[in-house]
């Protein structure tokens, strides 16, 4: 049998984000909608336990969540809390049951990326008030202590309610200002959830998922912003491949081993829809076109029914066009990288070569991952090791780890281990 | 919903009255007083940093001396209290002030204000502004006890200095700071306040005094231990 909690926590989890943005937009104060929300999980877990889940769990949430905060602010007035009688009087005019809907989780978004807000606290605050997320899975999704997440979401809590930051969409003269922030997070939210780590599949998943379906949204309400519709595509095209690029195991498959059977035909039709609309739109800031050009490089890669059949010189010119706008080390670097595929590996790797002692990079172990596969392939398998060592020792996360781990006993076994002196 | 805006910009560079670059400066804040007049609460300019005396309070020690508080690359210039229903109208009045377009801005939201300038200054006096330095803790944020009993002792302190005060601003804590600056005509937004100093600001008076009993008095001024106040002459415009 189903554990009842397990599946009342299931239905709760889906709901709560979008009830949570409708009372936050209703009563005006995210702490009080964060705890009348928290009441209404408790209700919830008494009530679905035994009566059921109800056929719309997301307006009852909204509901008992809404009643809840209605009851604090009464007693709030009574206390002499004017403002508070105000927005009770306002909620007592709306109708019972409220659904929630998504613009009120677009609101919000932009709340949470408000300017006045530093990266990290906007990313931590719409994975709890546009997503739902709580601490301890924030926490986890950023890699941070619980602590440092829960700390720095009440300081952000407490900056709004004392600034007045609107709970709301900015007015149209402030909109355009505003959207790069909101992408970025947007994006944020999509490549948390993208970059797999093991025990944390479930909401990894919901995020790619809550991800497309915001940058949906956004690209809906910006229809005249290629930079929406460009991450919409951008979003799109990655995710189509979710399925592939890991095995059974839930290692990761290179994009050159992926069965792209396994892709997401949809939403590759869907992506390569919205990033021909926003490539021909006539005017781009340098924000929207960098969106644009990673999602037609993606776009490439998605075309093409066999990795022989990717077209590289294409990718060459879209990751040129994109060092041009901002010549990031992590762009030059899979600038090189496709060179090596559209001109030859000798070519590339002068380009990686100059690349070593950028301080953006040197403790990064992307250019000797990379070095490693171009002598692998000019069979100079003797430099592929050492440089695959270096790799490993720069390696970060777990994931990481056992990626570079496994890719160098790949390499050493190719050339025979034991004649290559260890790097110091 | 009130704010303080405090003005920083580079000595080094600024104006004064006779350049031909103050006659400009004058211009833009007249034009920042039709655009955003109605939500002004108050706002001075400052003589510059040279004019400011520094008072450390070290366990029970006090030591005055010559200049600033703490040592930035800019240095403040001046403040405004604005009313406004939300952060983001502040920031659209903010981006019309000219020191925003060379220096930086500060918004801070503010926890408490006295405002008593409209009573008569007493007799031979000119204003000052009485900055209050400190290291922010935790328990000194509005609703804690800590920040009550500070409360009651700058209440002891209105008592005693009376007409004196002009102006008393206490603020709310520097993670609700939002840091403004324009440049190429796009409105640049950081979180948190101007200075990374451990000494921040955490309020401030305008105090009306004989330049005699400046220091005395603002020597008087309730601050945390290990703190001060900075107080310099407020730029006295005719008209």
């Amino acid at each position: 049998m189903v554990d009842p909690t397990a599946s009342v926590e299931a239905a709760f989890r889906e709901e709560a984000g979008p009830a949570l943005a409708t009372v936050a937009q209703l009563v005006g104060d995210l702490g009080l909608a964060e705890d009348a929300v928290q009441e209404a999980y408790l209700i919830a877990l008494r009530r679905w336990s035994v009566a059921g889940i109800p056929d719309r769990p997301g307006a009852w949430i909204t509901t008992v969540a809404r009643n809840r905060a209605l009851d604090v602010l009464r007693r709030e007035a009574t206390r002499g809390g004017r403002e508070h009688a105000a927005t009770v009087l306002a909620l007592e005019g709306t109708p019972p049951i409220v659904h929630p809907v998504e613009d009120d989780q677009l609101q919000l978004l932009f709340t949470c990326c408000h300017p006045a807000f530093a990266p990290e606290v906007r990313i931590a605050l719409a994975l709890r008030f546009v997503c739902g997320l709580r601490v301890p899975e924030i926490a986890r999704v950023l890699l941070e202590g619980e602590e440092a997440v829960a700390k720095r979401l009440q300081r952000a809590k407490t900056k709004i309610r004392t600034n007045a930051i609107p709970l709301s969409m900015p007015p149209p003269a402030l909109l355009a200002e505003r959207v790069p922030s909101v992408l970025e997070c947007v994006y944020l939210l999509f490549t948390e959830g993208y970059a797999a780590t093991e025990g944390t599949e479930l909401i990894r998943t919901e995020l790619c998922e809550e991800a497309v379906r915001l940058a949906r949204l956004l690209a809906r309400l910006l229809s005249d912003e290629p930079g929406a519709g460009g991450l919409l595509a951008l979003i799109l095209l990655q995710d189509s491949r979710r399925s592939a690029r890991t095995d059974a195991a839930g290692r990761p498959v290179l994009l050159a081993d992926q069965d792209r059977s396994g892709w997401d035909h949809g939403r590759i039709a869907e992506g390569l829809w919205w990033l021909d609309r926003a490539s021909s739109h006539p005017s781009m800031s340098a924000g929207a076109a960098s969106y644009v050009l990673q999602a037609a490089i993606a776009g490439e890669h998605a075309r093409a029914d066999t990795w022989e059949r990717t077209d590289w010189p294409a990718i060459v010119s879209h990751y040129d066009q994109l060092a041009a706008l901002a010549p990031s080390p992590v762009v030059l670097v899979n600038r090189a990288v496709a060179v090596s595929f559209a001109d030859g590996p000798a070519v590339a790797l002068p380009q990686l070569e100059a690349l070593v002692d950028d301080p953006r990079l040197r403790r990064s172990p992307v250019v000797p991952a990379a070095m490693a596969e171009l002598h692998h392939r000019l069979g100079r398998a003797g430099d592929a090791v050492i440089h695959a060592r270096t790799a490993l020792s720069r390696a970060t996360t777990d994931p990481e780890r056992a990626h570079l781990q496994h890719r160098l006993a790949e390499l050493e076994a190719a050339v025979g281990a034991n004649q290559i002196r260890p790097v110091t | 919903m009130r704010f303080l805006v405090m003005l920083y910009a580079d000595e080094t560079t600024q104006s004064s009255p006779g350049d031909p670059g103050w006659d400009a400066e004058m211009a833009g804040y007249l034009a920042f007083d039709e655009i955003a007049g109605h939500a002004v609460v108050a706002g001075e300019a400052l003589l510059d940093s040279t004019t400011s005396r520094s008072i450390r309070h070290d366990g029970g020690v006090v030591r005055v001396t010559d200049g600033p508080f703490a040592e930035t690359a800019e240095v403040l210039g001046g403040f405004y209290v604005l009313e406004a229903p939300t952060l983001d109208d502040v920031l659209e009045m903010v981006r019309h002030l000219p020191a925003v377009a060379t220096g930086t801005a500060e918004v801070r939201p503010l926890a408490e204000l006295v405002d008593n300038s409209s009573t008569a200054a007493p007799e031979g006096t000119t204003r000052y502004l009485a900055t209050i330095h400190g290291v922010e803790t935790d328990d000194e944020t509005p609703g804690t006890p800590g920040w009550d009993s500070g409360g009651e002792a700058h209440g002891r302190f209105g008592r005693d200095a009376g007409d004196a005060i002009a102006l008393a601003v206490a603020l709310h804590p520097t993670s609700t700071a939002s840091t403004v600056r324009l440049r190429d005509g796009e409105l640049l937004i950081t979180d948190g306040p101007y200075a990374e100093i451990t000494e921040v600001v955490g309020g401030f008076y305008v105090l009306r005094s004989t330049p005699d009993a400046i220091v005395e008095l603002a020597g008087a001024i309730p601050v945390p231990d290990g703190g001060g106040v900075e107080v310099r002459p407020v730029m006295e415009i005719d008209g």
